[in-house]
């Protein structure tokens, strides 16, 4: 160990100063037949122990074999850090790669991210919580898990990505369906600002004209939330506007649940509060609820076909089609980051500026 | 009751000798058995040569080099006077090291007459390594005599039938001394045999064991007898006669022709191709004079000061059977190389390791890495008493 540590103390140190480097040599020399399991024949692991012991063999000859000990525990140490560092350094680069965001449970702790977003993978333990529930392990297991997936997930980054591939149940498009147009599928959390963002940067620019907008509704998870979603009505809005894809209504011009994303992400209630800053703060479930009913009531809907769909929200039916747009985005968009939205050919995850979508 | 002629040395011990006093106190070196500090007539020699005459020799007519050719002769003689043999039947060859001395040697003796090679188990790597080469060459036996605690070495005159003697004089590892060389080299020359010493440990502490002793080739370090770094040969006429020629280079020809040469008469020049070291050679000179004036009384106190002092510190193992210059020791529990570090940085230089006598001390006696105190008479009483007391303090991490 104590080869090893000197090697990266060394190593670290040579790339600033030359007169490190040939230290640095003998302790790789030294390094590669412990790492390849031979035994390091020279005594560059004594000169460097001996260096230091030597001191206390004349300062404190009692403490020696403490000394000694300390030397081979802070060389493990520093080892350990090290592989811990390199570990996390490359799962980083790997989440950036992949994910567009170095921590995809906490994208705003990365300060690399490709750009703003939330995380959909906040569901994991955190190492803090590992520590006082005694979950060390399945801390471990999770973080490893999630390596293996990010590197898994590195050959999708190649491929070509349609949006036709990945559409849910009862389909809406922001426009009317043109045939001649390519399709884009956005995934969004009706609660998250990023998906407010590029929503506003997406109908300021011509992406609407050029493309036949779709989108999943996608609630993220959160285990440190009282209802378990990261966004307090983030799941009843979903959950009313799939109802509102099966109880469509068949006269209206613009698709009734794009109505209501437009107005969460678009416009204010007569405080002036933004509705996604409503819903996701000063709204309960039922007044939530309030809201969106009298809204639909607003887009053309009879009060019957309010209690309608207010009755659906629960519905297996509508279970079926949440857990299908689940499954589509976290085990075949297999996105971390909301918003994603696919258009053509690739599958761009955050908020993208108007130069981006255009 | 000390005797006075003690009483004097140790006296003479408690002071640096004037031609050290260049050393400073805080620096003690004790590694004498490596090279030996350099008095300093033995440093002025040489620069003398530098400033005021140098030039090659034996091959220029002017001034400078007649007297580098006088001085150099000078020094054969002394040489050989120093252990007390005569200059009708030996001959002073310089060269680079005992080791690389020994090795020419060996490498240029004809093996037709002899049917062994034949050493001791306490050997420097530099008798050790050669012999062994020197078997391979000629496919021939090699046999490993012990030696006894005094030094002597053991043997049965069968052992040594037309046989290749080579061993040491003083072992680098304890300072043991061939106390029967005589014996050895009468028996070896009755019974067909030739006996080489290796004297590098003999000639700076006991050169008196050598004198008149009928060896047939003695090779010795100047750098470990005060002075400067060259090797040493005295080689019996009648064994140099005998010689292969390995190496010829100027110097040694007397004519040269298309393809052919013809040797110089003079033996002293056959192990000499090429330019030698004139200023160190000259140096030695000065050294031998310089060892001649100064008795090593003093020397001996220190050794047993160093001895008994060393023997106090509990968990020490001294492997010395007595008194010597040259001391090792072990520790049980703690690296020789790491106590050799500490020492030095209390200004205390002392050798770690196996001293080029792994056969020895490794596969034989297996013992670990080794401390050696070797001393010399540039060191003082003070020097010792020093090295002891911070080995004391050290020993409480033993």
């Amino acid at each position: 160990m104590v080869c090893i540590a000197a090697f990266i103390v060394l190593g670290i140190i040579s790339i600033f100063s030359a007169k490190y480097r040939k230290l640095a040599g003998e302790a790789w020399s030294c390094t590669a037949k412990r790492i390849t399991l031979r035994p390091c024949d020279s005594t560059f692991k004594e000169d460097v122990k001996n260096s230091i012991l030597s001191k206390v063999l004349l300062k404190a000859p009692k403490l020696l074999k403490v000394a000694d000990a300390a030397i081979e525990i802070i060389a493990a140490i520093i080892v350990i850090l090290t592989i811990w560092s390199v570990l996390v350094a490359t799962k980083s680069l790997v989440n950036l790669y992949v994910y567009g965001t170095c921590n995809p449970s906490n994208a705003s702790s990365c300060s690399l991210n490709a750009s703003e977003a939330c995380s959909a993978n906040t569901g994991e333990i955190t190492f803090t919580q590992s520590v006082a529930q005694f979950k060390e392990l399945e801390w471990a297991g999770n973080w490893f898990k999630d390596f293996g997936e990010g590197i898994a997930a590195i050959p999708s980054q190649w491929q070509y990505w349609s949006a036709k591939n990945y559409l849910p149940q009862n389909v809406t498009y922001y426009n009317k369906y043109d045939s001649t147009k390519p399709t884009a599928l956005e995934v969004i959390d009706p609660g998250c600002s990023s998906c407010k963002k590029l929503f506003v940067n997406i109908k300021d620019t011509d992406f609407l004209k050029k493309y036949n907008l779709a989108y999943i509704a996608y609630p993220i998870k959160s285990v440190s939330t009282d209802n378990g979603y990261r966004f307090k009505n983030s799941l009843l809005i979903a959950k009313y506007l799939e109802s509102i894809r099966v109880y469509a209504l068949t006269d209206s011009k613009k698709a009734i649940d794009w109505k209501v994303i437009d107005r969460i992400y678009s416009e204010k209630n007569s405080d002036g509060i933004p509705w996604q800053t409503a819903f996701d703060e000063l709204l309960d479930n039922q007044q939530a609820k309030n809201t969106l009913n009298k809204w639909l009531s607003e887009f053309g809907y009879t009060s019957n076909d309010v209690t309608t769909i207010e009755e659906m929200l629960n519905s297996q039916k509508i279970t079926n089609i949440m857990n299908s747009n689940r499954d589509i985005v976290e085990n075949k968009i297999k996105t971390v980051q909301i918003p994603t939205i696919i258009y053509n050919g690739h599958k761009r995850s955050g908020v993208l500026n108007k130069d981006q979508l255009n | 009751m000390f005797s006075k002629e003690r009483e004097n040395a140790i006296d003479k011990s408690s002071t640096r000798l004037e031609d050290f006093s260049y050393i400073r106190d805080s620096e003690i070196n004790m590694d004498a058995a490596c090279q030996t500090m350099r008095p300093i007539p033995v440093i002025d020699a040489l620069n003398e040569y530098y400033k005021e005459f140098n030039a090659c020799g034996e091959r220029v007519q002017y001034k400078w080099g007649k007297i580098v050719d006088q001085k150099v002769r000078d020094v054969r003689s002394k040489v050989l006077k120093f252990v007390d043999l005569l200059e009708k039947e030996y001959t002073v060859s310089f060269t680079l090291n005992t080791t690389y001395g020994l090795n020419l040697l060996l490498n240029s003796i004809e093996a037709s007459p002899y049917n062994k090679v034949v050493t001791s188990e306490i050997e420097h790597n530099s008798v050790f390594l050669s012999t062994i080469h020197f078997s391979k060459k000629y496919n021939l036996e090699r046999t490993i005599l012990n030696r006894d605690v005094d030094g002597s070495l053991i043997y049965d005159t069968s052992e040594i039938k037309n046989a290749v003697i080579v061993v040491n004089a003083t072992s680098n590892i304890d300072g043991r001394r061939l106390i029967n060389i005589k014996d050895i080299v009468k028996d070896a020359h009755h019974n067909g045999s030739i006996v080489i010493i290796d004297a590098a440990q003999t000639m700076g502490h006991f050169h008196h064991l050598l004198d008149n002793c009928g060896a047939d080739a003695i090779c010795f370090s100047a750098h470990k007898m005060y002075a400067s770094s060259l090797g040493v040969m005295i080689i019996k006429n009648t064994l140099l006669d005998s010689l292969k020629v390995e190496f010829v280079g100027g110097g040694m020809v007397s004519n040269v022709t298309k393809n052919d040469y013809v040797l110089l008469d003079e033996r002293e020049t056959r192990l000499e191709p090429g330019l030698q070291a004139y200023g160190e050679i000259i140096s030695l000179g000065a050294a031998i004079d310089w060892l001649r004036d100064h008795d090593k009384n003093a020397e001996l106190e220190l050794s047993k000061t160093l001895y008994d002092g060393l023997s106090e510190i509990n968990n020490l193992h001294i492997i010395n059977h007595g008194v010597s210059p040259v001391i090792s020791a072990y520790t049980d529990n703690l690296d020789a190389n790491l106590i050799a570090t500490s020492l030095s940085n209390s200004g205390v230089m002392v050798r770690s390791g196996y001293f080029c006598c792994h056969y020895y001390l490794i596969e034989k006696m297996k013992y670990p890495k080794l401390l050696r105190f070797s001393i010399g008479l540039h060191n003082t009483s003070s020097d010792i008493d020093k090295a002891v007391g911070i080995m004391k303090k050290i020993s409480k991490g033993f």
